[in-house]
């Protein structure tokens, strides 16, 4: 181990060992004050949490994300929805998993997707049946 | 878009505004319900009004497309050290901006 590399790749092994707080939670009886007043918690309130040291990148807006900015912004503009808060608002309802898992955009056009679906601007089946042929022109699965 | 707008004449205090800069406010601590933007980190904290804003929907409205109810918004300053004990510079402050409802006037 003496190479210093080796060492700190050992350490960081090591590390990530350690015990966490992770109590498998479903359908739950009872719900204590705590454990209720996060859940409720609005996943964008995240000021003051404790995180892990994250990389910074330099990276330019891919085009799928400026796809993504420029029809969230004329939904906004054709009135089907408040281009600000009420995109805010259904990013946070995307729920804590979807909203921590995905990129900034992709809760964007998550959001709008589900707000077209909500408000009966496109029917679901029709949405997924669209999704599966863009894949399928793309040889994805 | 009304919420990017510069304030204007931030300093000056609309006659209908409750608070003035410089009044010392505490947040409310009001449960979490589907939405909000009023931090949990300065809930029950004491600040100080450093600008009164412009009047605006509140978040919790327009996130559900209830227009119409305009509320006063104010830039409100608190000191670092008591959002967190162990912050280690007492000048440092950090500002965030609230609507009237979320605030409660503090005796001075």
């Amino acid at each position: 181990m003496s190479a210093r590399n080796e060492l700190r790749h050992q350490q960081e092994l090591i590390a990530s060992l350690q015990p966490a707080l992770h109590v498998p939670q479903n359908w739950n009886y009872e719900v204590d004050g705590p454990l209720y007043t996060a859940y409720v918690h609005p996943p964008h309130d995240v000021g003051g949490q404790f995180d892990v040291p994250v990389v910074y990148e330099e990276k330019e807006e891919e085009q799928w994300e400026l796809d993504t900015y420029v029809t969230c912004e004329v939904l906004g503009w054709r009135g089907v929805w408040n281009s600000e808060e009420r995109r805010r608002r259904a990013d946070n309802d995307l729920g804590y998993a979807l909203y921590v898992g995905v990129p900034y955009y992709g809760r964007w056009i998550l959001s709008a997707a589900r707000m077209l679906v909500d408000k009966n601007h496109v029917p679901l089946t029709e949405l997924v049946e669209k999704i599966a042929e863009v894949k399928s022109r793309y040889g994805k699965k | 878009m009304a919420r990017s707008k510069p304030p204007e004449n931030a300093l000056n205090t609309p006659a209908n505004a409750r608070f003035k800069v410089g009044d010392r406010v505490r947040v409310k601590d009001l449960p979490n319900l589907f939405y909000t933007r009023t931090q949990m980190y300065v809930r029950g904290i004491v600040g100080t009004i450093a600008a009164c804003t412009y009047q605006d929907v509140i978040p919790e409205d327009e996130a559900f497309n209830r227009d119409g109810r305009l509320e006063q918004y104010y830039i409100v300053r608190f000191r670092q050290k008591d959002l967190w004990p162990e912050y280690q510079f007492d000048n440092d402050t950090v500002q965030t901006e609230s609507p009237e409802r979320w605030l409660d006037p503090v005796d001075n």
